[in-house]
């Protein structure tokens, strides 16, 4: 054990001791491994000037990759050949086409084309918009939040109920005694003795059918009816309506695991909708917008 | 300040440095795995003694990591409309690598013009079924009869006569053709299944879920996954995935 008292030794390994030529090397040997780690990251990361063309594209055009994905998709898509299987002829052809239709995309952002063709405009729209769905899909909902979105919304994965009716009509001026008679003959069974309309001639249909051939004030009627039951007389501008419910079953609620796909879209179309509508608030609140007067 | 506590601080400073400077060269490693994986030719890597090794290590990282939360081990689950991806039968494409990387990136119905969007299974119990063109609704008996022609396929129908109404409207005016063809045998160019062999998407193939999803129509997502992992990623968990349909030799999914 050394005396607390003795000088430990000076050199350029005695760790005890200040040394500033360690301290030199340290700092340089520091700055050395900095430098490098920030070149590579400098001359490998995508969409910066890089030394070579990196690995995930297959050539740089005033340094916008062309990705060998893309490349590869477009050699299938082509001449229906892997990467392995083209020659060098058709891998010229494929990635001469590709560079010559970047060069034109990127002329095509120089002249400002997005300014005065529509279609550069509807496909600009479209492709932010789509950015945004996702977004919203990349947040994979956890099964209980899909859970949860299925039992708060349990109308949109129901089954559309179905009907069979029978809708007789009778003329718009029939006296209440002539109404009461058809009502009651329908109640006994005779279905004859009042004309059908035609409105539903083809047997069992979903509501939303029903309702279409019914109309909206028909429907409301009929969708409230049991199975077996005549309505009240209802009047329309066509005539006066008796309805024979022969079968009906309203919509009925599908078990999670038989929608599930449907309520992850539903889930996913909302959150898209939200970020749609937020991104749009964004958009306009940084946006200088001037209104000329009269269009505010 | 005291001469132990100064090597001390030393010690640390030189472990930190050696310690950052092995993260980056085992980064500068796998960079240059993935290098070469990206600039080989995807459908020869699972046959590349060199390459495959450390493709499948690398992707079953990744799958496990981004794609296990649905697709589970791979095997697939019908109740969830979750594709088995270790068997043969391909939704999208014939299995080939660059397909599924295409599908790792770009996903299939996940909003990039780049994935698979290019159908949908119509819900023909809805006024308007099928949004991308006129496509008529189907009434309940309509729905049971074209079950019924589904079910004949595969001999269980109970009512040929249904299934013969079946068939006709499959063929024309329902215009089930138009993506499963006329035959019935699917397409895989839009993710449109073979209903011809027994490998079911959604449910178990009963008539009760062959008629809900002629109803109330099916539409399967998988995220795009372009901007959340490197294509070298991409592509390891593509060859992973192709490896689970084309059990490889030294993997453990050869079994």
């Amino acid at each position: 054990m050394r005396n607390k008292s003795e000088t430990p030794p000076d050199g350029f390994w005695s760790l005890e001791r200040p040394n500033a030529r360690r301290s030199l090397a340290m700092c340089a040997a520091g700055a050395l491994i900095g430098l490098g780690i920030a070149g590579l990251g400098l001359f490998t990361a995508q969409g910066t000037r890089t030394a070579r063309v990196p690995a995930e594209d297959v050539a740089l055009v005033n340094q916008l990759p062309i990705l060998m994905t893309d490349y590869l998709q477009q050699l299938r898509a082509q001449d229906n050949v892997s990467l392995g299987e083209a020659t060098p002829a058709q891998r010229h052809k494929v990635l001469e086409d590709m560079i010559r239709e970047e060069l034109y995309v990127q002329r095509g952002i120089e002249l400002g084309m997005q300014a005065d063709t529509v279609e550069v405009r509807a496909a600009l729209v479209g492709a932010v918009e789509a950015q945004t769905v996702t977004d919203a899909t990349m947040a994979q909902p956890s099964e209980q939040e899909l859970r949860t979105w299925y039992s708060t919304h349990l109308a949109q994965f129901s089954t559309d109920g179905v009907m069979t009716l029978d809708d007789h009509v009778l003329p718009f001026n029939s006296t209440p005694a002539a109404l009461a008679a058809a009502q009651a003959a329908l109640r006994a069974g005779n279905a004859k003795a009042v004309p059908l309309s035609g409105r539903m001639t083809q047997g069992e249909e979903f509501y939303f059918a029903a309702r279409l051939h019914l109309g909206d004030p028909l429907f409301a009627v009929a969708r409230t009816l049991a199975s077996g039951q005549v309505s009240t007389p209802v009047k329309t501008p066509d005539g006066v309506h008796l309805l024979v419910m022969k079968h009906n079953l309203g919509p009925v609620p599908l078990p999670y695991d038989q929608v599930r796909d449907r309520v992850l879209t539903s889930y996913i179309n909302d959150q898209a909708q939200r970020l749609t509508a937020a991104g749009e608030r964004f958009l306009e609140k940084r946006a200088d917008i001037q209104r000329a007067k009269g269009f505010e | 300040m005291p001469g132990p506590s100064r090597a001390v601080l030393i010690c640390a400073a030189a472990a930190l440095l050696i310690g950052a400077a092995a993260v980056g060269v085992r980064a500068m490693w796998r960079s240059e795995d993935l290098d070469r994986l990206m600039r080989a030719d995807p459908e020869t890597i699972l046959s590349n003694r060199d390459l495959a090794p450390m493709a499948l290590k690398i992707g079953r990282n990744g799958f496990e990591h981004h794609c296990a939360s649905c697709h589970g081990t791979g095997k697939g689950d019908p109740q969830r409309g979750i594709p088995d991806l270790t068997d043969r039968d391909f939704l999208y494409g014939d299995g080939k690598v660059a397909e599924i990387e295409m599908i790792v990136l770009h996903g299939i119905r996940a909003g990039d013009s780049k994935g698979w969007d290019l159908a949908e299974m119509p819900a023909y119990a809805s006024l308007k079924p099928y949004a991308r063109e006129p496509l008529p609704s189907l009434q309940p008996a309509q729905i049971a009869d074209i079950t019924q022609f589904l079910m004949q396929v595969r001999g269980r129908a109970t009512d040929p006569v249904a299934a013969k109404r079946g068939k006709v409207m499959f063929k024309t005016s329902a215009g089930c053709w138009d993506c499963h063809g006329p035959d019935g045998a699917g397409d895989n160019a839009v993710g449109a299944p073979n209903l011809l062999d027994d490998i079911w998407l959604y449910g178990d193939g009963s008539p009760a879920n062959i008629g809900l999803s002629i109803a109330y129509g099916r539409a399967g997502r998988s995220p795009a996954f372009a901007h959340t992992i490197s294509a070298g990623e991409a592509r390891a968990i593509a060859i992973y995935v192709a490896s689970l349909a084309r059990p490889h030799p030294g993997d453990d999914h050869a079994q």
